[in-house]
């Protein structure tokens, strides 16, 4: 399985490296979220109480979660393309394992997305953001981002699969994102949250995802953020999407 | 190689995909699944190759069951579908390593296999170039080349030459016969070309409906017909060529037929034979045929016979339509067989034997047709010469001597009061004052038009002077005026009257009142326009 899944990851590798345009269009929305709302609150880092030094700072782990979610909702649109093109049976006459082919899209689209992380990263050192260079925090962070991206990845792709249509699918994605990024503490701190979006937000495994990011990348960490247990949510979030995604694949054998 | 027994996949609708399906192919054979769209071909390849379930049945393939080792089977069969599965933002080469690697084959033998395929379908020089920039022949034979990578027993092809120019198509049988010419490949292939079926193929299955309803040579197939297969192409699709059927039924020679639109399959005996037997009974009839031709019988003829329906699917329709106007009001035994034929699921009509001959081609047979008449568009006889002066038949694009006469006997010089007390009163002036501006009293002879009945001897044309002439004979027998037409050409018909003129065409001035019209120019004499308005 592992075999196949190395092979078929070379492939979408292959073909996102001969046209690159695709994954910096996908960048442009959280750059200019970054630009945009960076400037926007920039004076709200000014209220007491504020658990960063600058509102840029606050925010940037907010935008590499963002990039994340804009980057692999998308996912499922390929599959559907590579269904309906006949690629996808070409794999499945094959003796391939079933889960290899979920799997390597899903580790493609969260490697893409680690990319454009870092991008995101550098222009927000750009714009002014006290961010951490030290290898060790970036690592970290990153891993969190590849864990996230395999989440999303796998949603998109389950969701391509029961849905079988691109339109429902780009709604999902669009409705999966946006909510999921305001119930979190991405932009706002939970100790300015009121009370009931605090608690939706403790659901939310962005949140675990954006606090254990921010533990990692800003000096000083905010005293509500913690590495590990946002490691932990996430991996456990990506494990049981990714399965799901799996078992729904294989129920395409029709 | 491929058993296939008892085979039932059924729609989550609950129509059944395929029923109860047997099939067995041999190794080293071509074997070409043939039917129309929706048959259940695609769905039988995709429950061979894995890529579907089924429901009850046994399958195998190479020796593996389907159900207990899918992957063996799997490693032992490569699947070229109806849509090529390369990838086009891979080069050829990158998509046959990349099958390679999933067959779990090693590099140095990816490569030579890679170097062998590309030098077998010609695609060297294009092996590292993007899919997306080959043809879609080439990308068909790259297809074809993934799906031999690892040197599958079995090769499954649906629809292979779909959508492509004939010689794409000429050339992949050619390479589909070498494939299995040279390597002994059994290759199973759906299809609805029914020459592909023919030219490629050992044999041929045909499916309808889930089912397969039958399996042989091609040659064995036509053969079963037993004759030629002569088809009539008839201008329309009427009476005449219905009635032509039923004559040709009844002839000896004539096995089996059946409609398609307005052509006529006739199988007979002997083509070369019947032909110009055909051609006479069409003459005599006076029924027109567009075309003719005879032939050893076609797999459409085959299909016809054992499904019920061309695999163009035109048949039925012009069946049905022309039994609504001819036979739908209770139309006998005929249409009660065609009604329960179209209630089956299928399209053959179980009370129908082999060489039966099929409703549509039939009529009530209470009812007998009259033999044709001459009909309208039939070609007329020149006319060489205009009706004489005794001819009784009236072209009906002229007067009617009756009307014309009623009309100028209202004429003040015959005795009526017209046109006294009609809207021309106001004016005075009667249409021949008007036409002569010059203001006569209605005393003095109308000059030009219509002429003066009482004038006589200038043989004026216009129907005023048929009665004067016709009074004459009428004087003679009644019965003798209408014939006396105000057909111009008759006024001056070779009666041996004073024209010297024998046949005047219709529709030109006669010389006489030509001159008279003349006469009355000023520069001639007379005084007209001078006392025109």
């Amino acid at each position: 399985m592992f075999a196949d899944t190395w092979y078929l990851f070379n492939k979408y590798l292959t073909i996102t490296l001969r046209m690159p345009l695709w994954s910096l269009f996908s960048l442009v929305q959280p750059l200019l979220w970054l630009f945009i709302f960076g400037a926007l609150f920039e004076n709200f880092a000014q209220v007491p109480g504020f658990p960063a030094p600058s509102y840029i700072d606050y925010f940037l782990p907010g935008v590499v979660i963002m990039t994340v979610l804009f980057g692999s909702s998308w996912a499922g649109v390929s599959l559907l393309r590579e269904i309906s093109s006949g690629t996808v049976d070409k794999m499945l006459v094959a003796p391939v394992s079933r889960s290899s082919i979920v799997l390597s899209r899903v580790l493609h689209s969260a490697v893409q997305v680690v990319a454009q992380a870092v991008i995101v990263l550098i222009a927000a050192w750009l714009m002014g953001a006290h961010t951490s260079w030290n290898p060790i925090n970036i690592a970290q962070a990153m891993f969190i981002v590849l864990l996230l991206g395999i989440a999303f990845a796998s949603l998109s792709n389950g969701l391509a699969i029961i849905l079988q249509r691109e339109e429902p699918l780009v709604i999902m994605g669009n409705m999966m994102t946006l909510p999921l990024m305001f119930f979190s503490s991405s932009m706002v701190p939970a100790s300015f949250m009121p009370p009931w979006l605090h608690y939706a937000a403790m659901a939310n495994p962005i949140e675990y995802a954006v606090t254990s990011v921010r533990a990692v990348l800003v000096t000083p960490a905010p005293a509500e953020s913690s590495y590990l247990l946002g490691m932990a949510v996430t991996a456990a979030f990506a494990g049981v999407t990714l399965a799901w995604a799996i078992s729904a694949f294989k129920t395409l054998r029709s | 190689m491929i058993k296939i027994s008892g085979l039932t996949k059924t729609y989550p609708s609950g129509a059944k995909a395929v029923d109860r399906l047997d099939l067995s192919v041999e190794e080293g054979e071509i074997l070409a699944l043939l039917g129309p769209n929706g048959a259940g071909k695609s769905t039988t390849i995709r429950v061979l190759t894995t890529l579907a379930g089924f429901d009850d049945g046994q399958v195998t393939v190479a020796g593996h069951d389907i159900d207990r080792d899918p992957d063996a089977v799997r490693r032992s069969i490569g699947y070229v579908a109806q849509e090529t599965g390369v990838d086009y933002f891979l080069t050829g080469r990158e998509n046959l390593v990349l099958q390679g690697r999933l067959y779990r084959m090693n590099r140095a033998d990816i490569d030579a296999r890679v170097t062998e395929l590309a030098s077998y379908f010609t695609l060297t020089e294009h092996l590292d170039q993007l899919v997306s920039s080959y043809s879609g022949g080439m990308r068909r034979k790259l297809d074809i080349a993934t799906a031999l990578i690892h040197r599958p027993k079995v090769l499954f092809l649906d629809e292979p030459t779909l959508g492509l120019d004939t010689q794409s198509r000429q050339s992949l049988w050619q390479y589909i016969r070498k494939l299995n010419d040279e390597l002994r490949l059994t290759i199973l292939l759906t299809t609805h070309y029914l020459e592909e079926a023919d030219r490629l193929s050992h044999r041929v299955a045909i499916i309808a409906n889930g089912q397969i309803k039958v399996i042989g040579t091609a040659e064995a197939l036509k053969d079963a017909i037993q004759g030629d297969a002569v088809t009539v192409e008839f201008e329309h699709n009427d009476d005449k060529s219905h009635w032509l059927a039923q004559q040709l039924r009844a002839e000896d020679y004539v096995r089996d037929l059946t409609w398609e639109n307005n052509k006529l399959h006739l199988y007979v005996t002997n083509g070369a034979a019947a032909v110009p037997r055909v051609m006479e009974k069409a003459t005599t009839a006076n029924v027109r045929v567009k075309n003719i031709a005879f032939a050893r019988p076609t797999l459409d003829d085959i299909f016809i016979k054992h499904t019920g329906a061309s695999i163009q699917g035109s048949k039925e329709t012009t069946g049905g339509a022309w039994w609504e106007k001819w036979a739908g009001k209770g139309g006998g035994k005929w249409a009660k067989q065609w009604q329960d034929s179209e209630s089956k699921d299928t399209h053959v009509s179980s009370t129908m034997q082999p060489g039966e001959i099929t409703p549509s081609a039939t009529l009530n047979p209470n009812q007998t047709w009259p033999a044709p008449t001459e009909s309208k568009d039939a070609p007329k006889e020149p006319r060489t010469e205009l009706p004489s002066a005794t001819s009784t038949t009236w072209p009906s694009d002229q007067w009617d001597p009756e009307s014309v006469k009623k009309w100028q006997s209202q004429w003040p010089e015959q005795g009526g009061n017209w046109p006294k007390d009609s809207q021309w009163q106001t004016s005075s002036e009667s249409p021949a004052a008007l036409a002569d501006p010059q203001p006569k009293p209605a005393t003095q002879k109308a000059e030009s038009w219509p002429s003066d009945p009482s004038d006589s001897k200038t043989g004026q044309t216009w129907p005023s002077q048929a009665p004067e002439r016709g009074s004459e004979q009428t004087k003679d027998s009644p019965s003798a005026e209408p014939t006396q037409a105000n057909n111009l050409a008759e006024t001056h018909a070779p009666a041996g009257e004073e024209s010297e003129k024998s046949a005047w065409p219709s529709d030109q001035w006669d010389p006489e009142s030509t001159k008279k019209w003349q006469s009355q120019w000023p520069d001639k004499g007379g005084d007209w326009p001078k006392g025109q308005q």
